[in-house]
């Protein structure tokens, strides 16, 4: 059943409602997604990953105690609902981002190799990295869903130059990675993610979509037809670019015939949002209801979320920090640009915290959203001073009975982060047997007990 | 310490001995050091015993083999071993030595030098040789085989091939970048999410271009900044803001908007609001003007009535006061008028009326208007205008008179008889537009087939959609190829094709396809032949496009210029008057500038010595040049020769500062490296911050922090190089504003060459630049081929970029005979086959 274009557009409600701010998207017009909602429950097979850029304050945010006995830092305080649905995971490192004689260029390595645990080749030219977790995850499932994985983020990564001494700007700007030497670009337009997700077409009427959809795969088959020509023509040192060509199409045709399979699927009469929104505030609210969209809808089982690039100099005057956020994290230990910091930090996790609060109310099978979902929430930076890649503050959310949470659980010093991210693959059903510099699983995140 | 000894080792800090290296100022060297040297030493006599046969050979042994030989290896460059007889035999090693000759890189500051005439006779002699080898053996290079089109020429392509303009942002993500341009075909990469967009843009361009009924009613947002985000800005909207807004207005929206069919459109006026989310400006009555093309559609108020002038504006203040029934937050959300507008590009402009009452927030001591952040927290300072939203098509009718139509509508069918020959007509005309060469029968078939398939299903025009769409998502769109032609021997360079040279014509100059004008040359086989193509090249360059796209594309990468949409000057302390109408002025002056420096076809030189340029009241207070009223760009002479040229340009100085201070090292490197055509290696590990204040704490300046690090021999090689370059243009603060102190020290701008000459200030540096200017003229050279062919350049095309250099020097180095050269240089007319 599909419920028409006509129904209460969100403007009305908007206008209805007497508010014209910052009201999320989803608070009143998604529809229950009925055929979400009928399916059983099943393993844990969705993965979010929601990263932050320019580390933190990591004894404020470090929260104090061990084991199921402990106590939200001053920066987490505002996890407290969802504590007994936390783990975090303290003395997680990334030793491989450490210059290891390359120089400068932290922020870059960091975020380059954060879910893959590589040390970044350094280069603005020619990139390379690791396949990076989410899309080892996505891989796996990408049979599952239209769209194998979403890479969202705050900021426009569009930039001259380098972005820091001698790496390319890709490291910084993006954490997801299809291949080694393929990292995948991120979108910050909620427009855009939404076309992604419910198609160009903009009509919610079966055979309007249908038609569409057959277009785009002819489209699509002579366009393949094409390029094998084109391969056939050109020499083999020419012919990578032809087999990146020929891989895309592949999978956006793996899209479009999924889409066609599900095309009695119901799609949610939400307005095409108009662009990116005015304030940082209802520009990420939307991302993450986006966000809680996709997963709804099982448009996809994979997103990567940032709240900005590495080095990000946006400005939150809106929470009292009118200054560029990177160079008020090199605070040098000026305590009030710690707490400027901190207040950044604090905020990133109000806003995720809401998101949390509306998967946690999202019926899915026999529980909610976020118990059939794992997000890692974190950063590839602790002290953002000094660029040190470890103890990395780092956050597990949601799992259902796949987590045990309400824990803090604190590893030997310079445990590789890459373990964690072995553990999850793993726990969601990915049999993986190592990821960059990893060493091993943790057997704890699902038992009690450390 | 041996001074020698320090001499070579400390060029050799990066990156094999970079751990060594902070070891040797003042301790003595470890003893495997000083062997090498040793050794170095050693070889360099022996080398000298050889017969010195030619004047490059006598010039390394006297000044350059005792560090750059087979021990010491410094740099990796050893020319104890290079073949000094048949230069061209070395010819990599070689052009280092002629670049470090040239620029007086070399040898290091305190070594012993050649003289003025020995570097320049060297270097010509070796430029010599290493030409004429060059051009006995062509090596034209080879620019990938796929060479995408980055999202900018995809914008301009689809307005010349269907007559739409579209939001390149809005349609695509953006480009990867190499070598410093986005034009690199090896950065323009492919990948899933991709041909998602180009899926989708191809479906909303074609709707957009062939006019569609039944398209459904959306919104677009513009906002008052060009970047369209929501980072904060200040924007002031006390006074007219430009060219296009009516007279009597105060800032506002212009946008310009693509309206696809004839119909009814929605109009929406959002107010700024502040951080607590209250619209600002509402004790007073704001009048809001809509206009299309100029003709007024719409007027609109907000403010001024009771509610917001009554006595309890102090309680709607405060923050607990329910949001929904706030009226201070919800006050603009009936704003919008609606109103018939004909399909077409048309310019909506929405603005204020400006009052005589207006309270603006006055001027500074200097003269400067403060544009404090007081905005952000007081809801009773002037209203403004923070975006504009288009919506529609309401009661949609196709025109037929759409500049898309016309475009594509090279014919129209009379009776359904004709329908499939008047389809393959406008289908083969695009497709010979689109994929720049006459459409194979395949390629007409596979258009034809979309055409029929359905035209089965729906109308004429639906066929015709679906065959443009099919255009625009094909590679022969999308990507520009060169295949090796059958028959050529692998490794050996050919002349492009007629038809493969338009194309890197018209993507060079135009960023986009070529018109039919150059096509058909093209296809006649004419376009080879000199006097055909510098005909074709100077009508190009008339057209208002090439400026544009150079000026946008070339100049902003080249310079960096793109990045003053990004700069964050510090609001609060330092530079609490910066405002984004500044940041707009900035850009608007280098814009202006470059377009000029075209369209008058100035010397290349010029860039760094023209007196012109175009200020606004704004922009010439910031730079205190009296006697400049309104918000209105005009040409202006400048009398203070510290502004000439690129050097003077706030835009140039703001994006090679950070946010609260400048950066010598920053504007000496990039002056090495766009000026002098002499980058710098890269920085070596764990670089320390630069001190900000002295061990009893007093801030230090600038010039003294980096006096401090370059204490650190690891860090002396270079900045001894960077510095003393960027120091010269500390009078320059870190928004290009004029200053004579800095952290409480008179400033001190003086500065030295590579060479060593010394410099005092902006217009010594620029005028001892300019007394080598031919290194300045082939650095653009290089920048400018770079752009022009997408890929990164390799010593073996130095020989080109002189001959260029020299043909235009010949025209006092005009920048269309600069063009015209290039044009006609084996880089870009040739390509090397694959091996």
């Amino acid at each position: 059943m599909i419920v028409t274009k006509k129904a209460i557009s969100r403007r009305t409600i908007l206008r209805g409602m007497g508010a014209t701010v910052a009201l999320p998207l989803l608070d009143a017009m998604i529809p229950p997604l009925t055929a979400a909602a009928n399916t059983p429950a099943k393993p844990v097979r969705r993965l979010g990953v929601v990263y932050h850029p320019n580390g933190v304050i990591y004894d404020k945010w470090l929260p104090k105690g061990v084991g199921a006995d402990f106590e939200l830092s001053p920066t987490l305080a505002g996890l407290q609902p969802f504590k007994d649905k936390l783990i975090v995971v303290t003395n997680l490192y990334m030793d491989l981002a450490e210059a290891l004689g390359d120089g400068g260029g932290d922020h870059s390595r960091a975020c380059g190799g954060y879910l893959s645990g590589v040390h970044v080749k350094k280069s603005d030219t020619v990139v390379e990295a690791g396949i990076s977790m989410d899309q080892i995850a996505a891989r796996a499932f990408e049979g599952e869903t239209q769209l194998s994985s979403l890479q969202l983020q705050m900021d426009d990564n569009s930039l001259v130059g380098s972005c820091d001494v001698g790496y390319s700007c890709a490291y910084s700007s993006t954490i997801s990675w299809l291949t080694p030497t393929l990292p995948l670009m991120t979108e910050n337009n909620p427009r855009v993610v939404f076309e992604r997700l419910f198609g160009a077409s903009d009509s919610t009427d079966p055979k309007v979509r249908a038609a569409r959809l057959r277009q785009d795969r002819s489209i699509l088959d002579s366009v393949t037809d094409r390029v094998k020509q084109l391969q056939r023509r050109l020499g083999a040192a020419d012919n990578t670019r032809v087999n990146d060509y020929l891989t895309s199409l592949r999978d956006v045709e793996r899209r479009i015939q999924k889409a066609e399979e599900q095309s009695a699927k119901e799609v949610p009469d939400v307005e095409r949002p108009a662009g990116i929104p005015e304030s940082f505030d209802e520009h990420a609210r939307l991302l993450y209801d986006l966000q809680l969209l996709a997963y709804q809808s099982d448009m996809t089982r994979v997103i990567t979320f940032m709240y900005g690039r590495e080095q990000s100099p946006r400005t939150y005057p809106q929470i009292g920090v009118p200054e560029p956020h990177h160079p008020v994290t090199h605070h040098q230990n000026d305590p009030v640009k710690m707490e400027k910091c901190t207040a950044i930090q604090r905020y990133h996790l109000k806003l995720f915290t809401d998101y949390l609060e509306k998967l946690q109310n999202t019926p899915d099978g026999d529980g909610s959203l976020l118990d059939h979902m794992i997000i890692q929430y974190g950063a590839a930076i602790s002290n953002s001073d000094r660029h040190t890649h470890g103890p990395l503050p780092t956050l597990l959310v949601g799992g259902g009975g796949t987590l045990k949470g309400g824990r803090h659980l604190v590893y030997p010093v310079h445990t590789p982060l890459t373990n964690l991210q072995l553990t999850l693959l793993n726990l969601l059903g990915v049999p993986t047997e190592k990821i960059g510099d990893s060493t091993g699983q943790f057997k704890e995140l699902s038992e009690v007990g450390v | 310490m041996h001074p020698r000894w320090l001499r070579c080792d400390s060029l050799q800090i990066l990156p094999v001995f970079s751990v060594v290296a902070p070891y040797q100022r003042g301790a003595s060297p470890p003893s495997v050091r000083r062997r090498d040297l040793h050794h170095g030493l050693l070889a360099q006599t022996a080398t000298t015993t050889a017969p010195a046969t030619t004047p490059a050979r006598q010039l390394v042994n006297t000044y350059c083999v005792s560090c750059h030989n087979e021990r010491v290896k410094t740099a990796n460059l050893m020319l104890d071993k290079v073949d000094a007889d048949r230069v061209s035999n070395s010819a990599n090693e070689w052009e280092k030595v002629v670049v470090k000759l040239r620029s007086r890189a070399m040898p290091p500051p305190g070594a012993r030098r050649p003289d003025n005439e020995t570097y320049d006779k060297v270097a010509m002699w070796l430029e010599t040789e290493l030409d004429r080898a060059a051009a006995a053996h062509v090596n034209p290079g080879r620019p990938a085989a796929l060479h995408r089109l980055n999202r900018a020429e995809y914008a301009n392509a689809v307005r010349d091939l269907l007559g739409v303009e579209v939001e390149p942002r809005m349609m695509l993500p953006p480009d990867e970048q190499a070598h410093g341009f986005d034009t690199n075909a090896d950065a323009l990469s492919i990948q899933p999410a991709l041909l998602d967009r180009y899926l989708s843009a191809a479906a909303k361009i074609t709707r957009l271009a062939v006019g569609d009924p039944t398209i459904p009613p959306g919104f677009e947002r513009y906002t008052a900044l060009k970047d369209n985000s929501n980072e904060s800005t200040w924007f002031s909207q006390n006074e007219r803001i430009g060219e296009e807004f009516p007279l009597g207005s105060r800032g506002g929206i212009v946008a310009r908007h693509y309206f696809p069919v004839d119909g009814d459109y929605v109009f929406k006026v959002r107010m700024d609001r502040t951080d607590t989310g209250l619209i600002r400006g509402l004790s007073a009555r704001n009048d809001i003007e809509i206009r299309v093309d100029g003709a007024r559609v719409g007027q609109l108020t907000i403010g001024g009535t009771p509610e917001f002038t009554g006595a309890n504006t102090n309680s709607i203040e405060n923050p607990d006061y329910a949001a929904s029934r706030n009226p201070l937050m919800t006050a603009d959300s009936g704003l919008e008028v609606r109103a018939p507008v004909k399909a077409g590009m048309r310019q909506v402009i929405a603005t204020l009326v400006k009052t005589d009452n207006l309270e603006t927030e006055g001027l500074a001591l200097n003269g400067t208007p403060i544009w404090s952040r007081e905005h952000t927290t007081k809801p009773n300072n002037p209203a403004m205008i923070s975006s504009l939203l288009i919506g529609g098509p309401y009661g949609a009718r196709v025109s037929q008179t759409s500049p898309g139509r016309e475009r594509i509508y090279v014919c129209h069918p009379a009776s359904s008889r004709e329908e499939t020959a008047c389809a393959t007509k406008i289908l083969s005309t695009l497709a010979r537009r689109a994929y720049r060469r006459t459409p194979t029968n395949d390629d007409i078939q596979t258009l034809v087939g979309f055409y029929q398939a359905a035209r089965a299903g729906g109308d004429f025009d639906a066929g015709i959609r679906a065959g443009v769409e099919r255009v625009l998502v094909s590679p022969d769109f999308l990507l520009r190829i060169e295949a090796d032609p059958a028959g050529v021997a692998p490794g050996t360079a050919y002349n492009l094709s007629d038809v493969e040279l338009a194309s890197r014509l018209s993507f060079f100059l135009w960023s986009s396809i070529p018109d039919d004008e150059l096509l058909d040359t093209a296809v006649r086989g004419k376009l080879h032949e000199p006097s055909v193509l510098e005909r074709e090249v100077r009508r190009m360059l008339s057209d208002k496009r090439a400026r544009t796209s150079l000026v946008q594309n070339f100049f902003e990468e080249w310079l960096q210029t793109r990045n003053i949409w990004l700069i964050k000057p510090d609001l609060n302390q330092k530079f609490p008057w910066f405002d984004d109408n500044l940041r707009v002025a900035f850009a608007k002056e280098i814009e202006l500038f470059l377009d000029a420096q075209l369209k008058e076809d100035r010397s290349i030189v010029d860039l760094l010595t023209s007196n012109q340029t175009f200020l606004n009241e704004q922009l010439a207070r910031h730079y205190g040049v009296s006697g400049v009223y309104g918000s209105h760009f005009r040409p202006v002479t400048l009398t203070d020769e510290n502004r000439f040229g690129l050097l003077g340009k706030a835009a140039v100085l703001s994006v090679t500062s950070y946010s609260t201070r400048t950066a010598p090292t920053i504007r000496g490197k990039y002056l090495l490296e766009n000026i002098l055509a002499a980058p710098p290696p890269a920085p070596p590990a764990n670089v320390p911050a630069l001190e900000e204040s002295s061990k009893d704490g007093k801030p230090r300046s600038v010039r003294d922090m980096l006096e401090v690090h370059r204490k650190n021999p690891a860090c002396a090689s270079c900045h001894a190089r960077m510095d003393p370059l960027g120091l010269s243009l500390e009078s320059f603060d870190a928004i290009g504003q004029w200053r004579t102190t800095d952290a409480g020290t008179p400033i001190n701008a003086s500065g030295v060459l590579l060479d060593g000459t010394r410099v005092d200030g902006p217009a010594a540096l620029r005028r001892a630049l300019v007394t080598q200017k031919e290194q300045f003229v082939r650095t653009v050279t290089g920048k400018l081929l770079t752009y022009a062919i997408g890929r990164g350049l390799e010593y073996d095309d130095a020989p080109a970029i002189r001959g260029i250099a020299r043909a235009a020097a010949a025209d006092d180095d005009k920048w269309s005979s600069t063009i015209l050269a290039l044009v006609k240089s084996a880089p870009f007319r040739m390509r090397r086959a694959g091996s």
